[in-house]
């Protein structure tokens, strides 16, 4: 590559050279020729730099039709003045007033020749070879998204202060990000850029927000910012989980939630995963089923948080005691809220819903589809292979107990019956 | 899935002739018994009717050979008139739910008589060897 | 401890210090002495009702405690709690049924006396020496036996039949039919001193009684001697607390007052401030030993207690009622202090400053009561 450049680095200072001897030629003539010269109109002067690359760097529409470039896009357009200063050339010149001050100390300064600097080239095909590579952009694992470079998924960081207003403590996450292309009159074909974000404290309030704009750190910035506003308090079961089950859909999207036990995590899709994120639920499966639109999936499941009830206003809704039972309590009777005041048994009527799964998800049965077998269950040869190693079932653990036992996979028989090839050693 | 168990999946047949028997498990080099009842004229390698007990002949690290009998079905099956065949009736003899086994004697006999033998050729080689000490 | 010994016995060759040694040496340095219930039976008194009721409510259950949060069983995510709906008649019904299963989490392990060795010659047949060298062990594996009732013979090289003991019963019932946790060989937290030593270093009674329980039956030697070092390092440290509440309270509390060792624990109550339970340990003396001055006094002051609910913390307000009983507890209290005690000047002085709170706190309530009676 850097011999690509220097070739053409060489063909662009040629033409200057032609130039200089043609005017020691015009010179010696002693003839009055204009100093424009029509001799040295060549390819690389007659366009400009811009589209000079162009043409090294892109194919052709017809030449891509045929197959050309397949490596396009792999040269990149360089720089070629970087790196390099007016009046600083391949002769190591030194002009007062150009590249050096005037007066240093007390002597004037004289326009002079310096020794070569031998170091300048390698330093400036340095400078070019440095942009020639393609460099994907890095990220440590903890900013990265959930795929890649891409924004989705990715912590923009808390929404602006509004007036003294900081939100600390907050932290906005990209759901989407996508461009939208607009039809105009007089423009024709425009972009636009749309992001989702969601911003949430971890301690119950969180947000989401819509922002557009013509380019993507402005869409960003608006939807964390209108998100920072539209910020909505949840209450959270004893700071791991929700309160109870819960069914919620926008559109064809429906959601099942189900409440977990602490440990469980969050098992659901992964919007869902940074909104409860944001929020501050730790404990959580959700089923999305239907149209997975996933501004419908965000909406959906703010829709179906807000809606929830606690335990205090379901008791009160069923005048009854609200009791928890879990089963590492071994099943003692917890009350988790009491209502002002309690029915008795003749008030509850027959066809009232008492169960509180089915309470909860408003008469609402989930379809529990049926598991099948694994599909080699049911083959002849998996039969055969279960009878085959029935035997060996126990010898991991008894190699194991051999091992804590002895050291090494052996027994009290072994020093009883040694091996024969040892004793013959 | 496993196997079957080892308590008996084999065809009962009432008026055929049934033994309990010592069928050996276990692997190569280490031989391990089940007590069952089985037809007389069935194979050891067939299922058996009904396993009744276990019996390890190598003994544990106390230098115990480990017998279990379920002795209920054992008297269940001799109420039937099930043969006993010898080993199990020595086994059922030392552990004193029969009388001891004539064979057990004789064993013990032979054991005792092997070992006199010894001690005597023993101490005769001792005596042969002396001699041209002193 | 025990490795500084060992390695000055192997310094000094002069003065060789056994095993045995060092196990006594670093035990009187704690003053723990493993001790067996080898005399009289405790069995019938512990098992007596009174005893039964005393002990259940000297253990002083909480319910958060009992039914705190326990390791689910070999489950890597915690079960989805269940909710229901209930009325006042059915919450008493599920309360009442979480009062059963706390009584049968906190059944407390027998106390019993030691076991004694099965000699015990069935028959004898000399013609039968060496038929083998090994024993011949026979397991009567009929089902639906207990384990204590099974037939467990063996028939040794030299002809005898003998029933097994206890040990080799112990080993083979386990063979057969195993019991969930128990291992065959003894665990090294219990076999190695050093290790046992730490661990009740780091007060995991709970752990170790937990544990003992499921290894050993409760009139084994080992048991005994086990749970009896736990008690005393326990009784040492005075960390009652940490086993209030648990199945093996109770039978600290029958070990402290078989062994007459209860001052500390009375101490610990008079202190914290529990003075009607400090008067049931003194009907539980009476009970046992009955050497107490006024026993008969303490056990009609109990038929009053019994009733009362249990108190997991200090009272804040006093009914009158309340102020009768505990002063009728402290002046039997004091009489023991005066007649029974051990630890005479420092129960006395926790008394008293038991007596000053109190009277702070029946002018309180009474202050309180006539201010809401006026209004």
């Amino acid at each position: 590559m850097t011999t690509k450049i220097l070739t053409l680095g060489n063909i662009l200072s040629r033409p200057i050279n032609i130039l200089l001897k043609q005017n020691n030629v015009t010179s010696n003539l002693k003839t009055n020729f204009s100093t424009t010269s029509v001799a040295c109109v060549n390819f690389f002067n007659k366009l400009p730099a811009e589209k000079l690359w162009k043409s090294v760097t892109s194919v052709s529409n017809a030449g891509a039709k045929k197959g050309r470039g397949r490596g396009a896009g792999r040269i990149r357009i360089r720089d070629l003045n970087r790196g390099q200063m007016i009046g600083v050339g391949r002769i190591n010149m030194l002009w007062p007033g150009l590249s050096a001050p005037v007066i240093r100390g007390r002597e004037l300064l004289k326009q002079q020749r310096l020794p070569d600097d031998q170091e300048r080239l390698e330093k400036l095909i340095k400078i070019r070879d440095s942009m020639t590579k393609f460099r994907r952009l890095k990220l440590s694992p903890i900013e990265r998204g959930w795929s890649g470079t891409k924004m989705p998924g990715r912590s923009l960081g808390p929404p602006d202060p509004i007036g003294e207003d900081a939100f600390t403590g907050f932290d906005t996450k990209v759901l989407q990000l996508r461009s939208l292309l607009i039809m105009k009159g007089n423009l024709g074909r425009t972009r636009n850029f749309q992001a989702l974000v969601v911003t949430g404290n971890g301690q119950g309030l969180a947000g989401f927000g819509f922002g557009k704009a013509k380019e993507v750190p402005a869409a960003l910035r608006k939807a964390k910012n209108r998100s920072g506003q539209k910020l909505m308090h949840f209450e959270i079961y004893n700071g791991h989980t929700i309160y109870h089950d819960f069914y919620t859909a926008f559109g064809k999207t429906k959601i099942f939630v189900q409440k977990k036990n602490e440990g469980y995590g969050l098992v659901c899709h992964r919007a869902i995963k940074e909104i409860c994120q944001a929020i501050g639920i730790k404990d959580l499966r959700a089923k999305v089923e239907g149209s997975n639109n996933l501004q419908h999936i965000v909406k959906a499941f703010f829709i179906g948080l807000l809606q929830q009830r606690t335990h205090q206003q379901l008791a009160e809704e069923k005048k009854l005691h609200l009791v928890e039972y879990k089963a590492e309590n071994e099943y003692f009777p917890k009350v988790v809220a009491s209502p002002s005041e309690v029915r008795t048994k003749d008030q509850v009527q027959k066809n009232e819903t008492l169960d509180f799964t089915q309470y909860v998800m408003n008469d609402k049965v989930i379809l529990k589809k049926k598991k099948f077998p694994r599909f080699y269950e049911t083959m002849p040869h998996y039969k055969t292979y279960l009878k085959k190693y029935e035997k060996y079932r126990n010898h991991e653990k008894i190699r194991l107990n051999l091992k804590v036992e002895y050291g090494e996979v052996k027994s009290f028989l072994t020093d009883k019956y040694p091996e024969k090839a040892e004793t013959e050693a | 899935m496993s196997l079957p168990p080892a308590s008996g999946t084999g065809r009962y047949f009432a008026r055929a002739a049934k033994s309990i028997r010592l069928i050996r498990q276990g692997c190569t080099n280490r031989p391990f018994f089940h007590i069952s009842v089985t037809h007389r004229r069935r194979l050891n390698s067939q299922p058996v009717i009904e396993q009744l007990g276990s019996y390890d002949p190598m003994p544990n690290t106390n230098n115990e050979k480990l017998v279990a009998l379920n002795l209920e079905r054992v008297k269940f099956w001799l109420g039937k008139g099930a043969h006993v065949t010898d080993p199990v009736a020595e086994l059922l003899g030392l552990s004193g739910f029969f009388p001891i086994h004539p064979r057990s004697y004789m064993t013990a006999w032979r054991n005792r008589r092997t070992e006199r033998e010894n001690i005597a050729k023993l101490e005769a080689e001792q005596a042969k060897a002396k001699p041209p000490a002193s | 401890m025990s490795l500084i010994f060992r390695k000055l016995a192997r310094n000094n060759p002069r003065n060789i210090i056994t095993d045995a040694q060092i196990l006594v040496i670093s035990c009187r340095k704690l003053s723990i002495v493993p001790s067996v219930y080898d005399g009289e039976d405790p069995a019938p008194k512990f098992f007596s009702s009174n005893v039964q009721v005393l002990l259940k409510r000297l253990t002083r259950p909480d319910f958060t405690k009992v039914f705190r949060k326990r390791t689910s069983h070999g489950l890597t995510v915690l079960k989805t709690p269940t909710y229901k709906f209930l009325t006042n008649e059915e919450l008493e019904e599920e309360i009442a049924k979480a009062n059963e299963r706390a009584d049968r989490l906190l059944q407390m392990p027998p106390v019993v006396k030691i076991q004694q060795h099965i000699e015990d010659v069935l028959s004898k047949d000399p013609a039968l020496v060496g038929y083998d060298t090994a024993k011949y062990i026979f397991t009567d594996i009929t089902f639906g036996v207990a384990n204590e009732h099974r037939f467990i013979v063996e028939r040794d090289p030299d002809g005898y039949l003998r029933s097994c003991d206890h040990d080799v019963r112990k080993r083979l019932n386990q063979v057969y039919f195993p019991t969930l946790g128990r291992k065959l060989r003894e665990p090294v937290m219990f076999s190695d001193l050093e290790k046992f030593n730490s661990l009740l270093d780091r007060e995991q009674y709970e752990f170790v009684l937990d544990r003992a329980c499921v290894q050993y039956e409760p009139d084994e030697p080992s048991y005994q001697k086990i749970t009896s070092m736990t008690y005393q390092h326990v009784d040492n440290k005075s960390k009652y607390e940490l086993l209030r509440s648990t199945r093996h309270f109770g039978p600290l509390v029958f070990y402290l007052t078989w062994h007459q060792t209860m001052d500390k624990l009375m101490l610990e109550l008079l202190q914290s401030g529990a003075v009607r339970e400090a008067v049931l340990l003194t009907a539980l003396r009476q009970d046992i030993h009955g050497d107490v001055a006024n026993g008969d006094v303490a056990r009609t002051i109990v038929q009053q207690i019994l009733p009362t609910p249990v108190q997991l913390t200090k009272p804040e307000t006093l009914t009158e009622e309340d102020i009768q009983l505990d002063s009728k507890c402290v002046e039997c209290i004091e009489k023991y202090i005066v007649s029974n005690s051990s630890m005479k000047s420092q129960q006395e002085l926790a008394l008293q400053g038991f007596r000053e709170h109190y009277q702070q706190l029946i002018e309180l309530s009474r202050g309180l009561k006539k201010a809401h009676g006026k209004q």
